[in-house]
């Protein structure tokens, strides 16, 4: 079965870049996460 | 709830099932009906996405979760994103452009009837079950605060979101969803920004949440890794990442969903919205059930929040056991605070289990964690925000109960009825058809709610369930994208095989469920390459 062409990202270009903003997100998110987790003891 | 509750509740409630009524006025076709004719824009698909995995389960179960167990249940939706990426990127195009109603239609077209079939009925056992479960939820609200039998109100509310889905169909689903959503994140900020107000004076949202941090009770990652384990970094990333690939990917509430919007675009952006906003939205509900726990420091709180369990509690030996502990977790938080030094933290966190000691025996038998927000909001909210969270919880019930029901009626009419017990019916008939398969799935879904009473955490209860399954699911959708050369017997023969080491497994307690999905999957995908090498027909 074949796909059709897939339709443009509306932002940033193609959907590669968009998917990479969202991975880098994640990283940041957990990162951010774990600062959280360690940074409000006494 | 007071009187202006109930009138804050009643409106909101009208309002949302009025709105989700009226934008889907003119359906006439089972495109309309099923799938809004693909005409929904992307922030409406992905709201509604949202919603549909926002239940009543999330605000109930996920705020009690947080404040007997910490954050760490936010990992679990660490592998989302990803989940949301492949499936925007390989799953959507192709469900798209195969023009189908159903994700399990696509099977015949990639492999056979026979598969389709199975896969059809694996999802219309799954969801059958996790229907009831959340619909059970919002009926422990009403048990709590007006005192009602729970299956009356289970059989209430079913028959309230039965009628609204079979009138409305999918659009009504999606537009009332998009309300829901809206007013959950209003409902979800008034119960956290309350939770620190009403904290003591020199009690500030640092102060609480160094109270909680020093508990354990904002513990968002957690590096060890442990098979056992439900929720670490690991499980959450992995094992997460296949169930929301599951998820989104084969369930059929949720694919029905993107696939409504106008083309690829908008599907995949809806998915993407999904994949950014779900971790903060999830975060700040744990958070509510975090300083909802820090409140309960300084207000004391019951010996058990199930009401029903109370009477049977008070003059106790472990009641007054239990203000003792109260008492002494409040003087040490207040100390520690105030001195900031080792021996008050040390007293701080022998009090603090202390007092999860003596709840523990308090709770032996039944559980605690569903009734832990829904005290908190009935007893401690003022007037008016009582009805606007209890019209959230419905909201939300409302929403994932009617999407569910709706892609079962969905299922029932596309890949059975239409496919093999009424090929040649006309638009009418199918659309008949559909409304009386919406109702049959109310019926059902009322009854199995009555399974759920005795399941512990229902966001627990509902995800295990769904891991039994959709290893299986995905695994079967794998084989169809990525391997052209395996047919319909072996990936038949692979989700029975895959669904077999899932049980068993799940028999044998040997890992965390998470890691259901995972096995079940890889199963599935090796059992059908290699049942595909003694198939010499001609590839797909």
């Amino acid at each position: 079965m074949q796909t059709q062409e897939n339709e443009r990202a509306p932002f940033l270009g193609s959907w590669s870049r968009l998917y990479a903003v969202v991975i880098v997100y994640l990283v940041v998110v957990i990162a951010l996460f774990a600062w959280f987790a360690n940074s409000f003891k006494i | 709830m007071r009187v202006f509750d109930w009138v804050v509740l009643a409106l909101t409630i009208g309002f949302i099932v009025a709105y989700g009524l009226w934008k889907s006025r003119k359906v006439a076709t089972v495109s309309g009906y099923l799938l809004a004719d693909r005409s929904l824009p992307w922030y409406t698909v992905a709201l509604s996405i949202m919603a549909t995995q926002a239940s009543a389960i999330t605000f109930i179960s996920t705020t009690g979760q947080a404040y007997a167990d910490g954050m760490r249940f936010i990992q679990f939706y660490f592998g989302l994103p990803l989940a949301m990426i492949i499936v925007g990127a390989f799953f959507v195009p192709r469900f798209r452009n195969a023009n189908v109603y159903t994700a399990y239609e696509y099977l015949e077209k990639r492999f056979d009837a026979k598969t389709r079939a199975l896969v059809s009925l694996i999802f219309l056992i799954q969801r059958g079950l996790a229907v009831g479960m959340v619909l059970y939820a919002p009926a422990v609200v009403l048990t709590v605060i007006l005192g009602w039998n729970d299956s009356v109100t289970t059989i209430l509310m079913g028959v309230i979101v039965t009628l609204y889905t079979v009138f409305g169909g999918i659009r009504a689903v999606a537009w009332t969803d998009f309300q829901q959503m809206i007013i959950m994140l209003v409902g979800l900020g008034a119960a956290l920004f309350i939770a620190i107000y009403k904290l003591p004076e020199g009690v500030g949202l640092q102060e609480a949440l160094e109270l909680a941090g020093t508990a354990g009770k904002l513990n968002a990652v957690t590096t060890n890794f442990d098979w056992f384990d439900r929720y670490n970094l690991f499980s959450g990333v992995i094992g997460g990442m296949f169930l929301a690939l599951a998820y989104f990917g084969c369930d059929q509430s949720q694919v029905q969903r993107y696939l409504t919007g106008k083309d690829i675009a908008q599907s995949r952006m809806s998915l993407l919205f999904n994949a950014v906003a779900k971790i903060p939205m999830q975060f700040f509900i744990l958070l509510t059930g975090a300083m909802v726990w820090v409140f309960y420091i300084f207000t004391a709180p019951p010996v058990t929040f199930h009401s029903g369990k109370l009477p049977a509690l008070t003059g106790t030996v472990i009641e007054r056991q239990h203000q003792a502990a109260i008492e002494e977790r409040r003087s040490a938080a207040t100390e520690l605070l105030a001195k900031r030094n080792e021996a008050a933290r040390a007293r701080y966190l022998k009090a603090h289990q202390q007092v999860d000691a003596v709840h523990k025996e308090a709770t032996k038998g039944f559980n605690d964690t569903n009734y832990v927000f829904l005290n908190f909001v009935t007893q401690h909210l003022p007037v008016g925000f009582v009805g606007l969270v209890i019209a959230v919880i419905f909201g939300a019930a409302m929403s994932v109960s009617s999407g569910e029901i709706n892609s079962l009626a969905t299922v029932t009419m596309i890949d059975v009825y239409k496919r093999f017990l009424n090929p040649s019916g006309n638009e009418q008939s199918y659309l008949w058809f559909t409304r009386l398969a919406t109702v049959f799935w109310g019926c059902y879904a009322v009854v199995s709610a009555q399974l759920a009473r005795n399941l512990g955490s229902l966001v627990e209860a509902v995800n295990l369930l769904g891991s039994l399954f959709y290893g299986g699911l995905l695994g079967v959708f794998l084989l169809a994208f990525f391997f052209p050369r395996v047919k319909g017997t072996a990936a038949f023969l692979g989700v029975l095989a895959g669904e077999a080491v899932i049980f068993y497994v799940h028999y044998t307690g040997a890992v965390g469920f998470l890691w259901y999905n995972v096995i079940g999957c890889a199963v599935v995908v090796a059992a059908g390459l290699l049942l595909s090498i003694f198939d010499r027909s001609e590839a797909y």
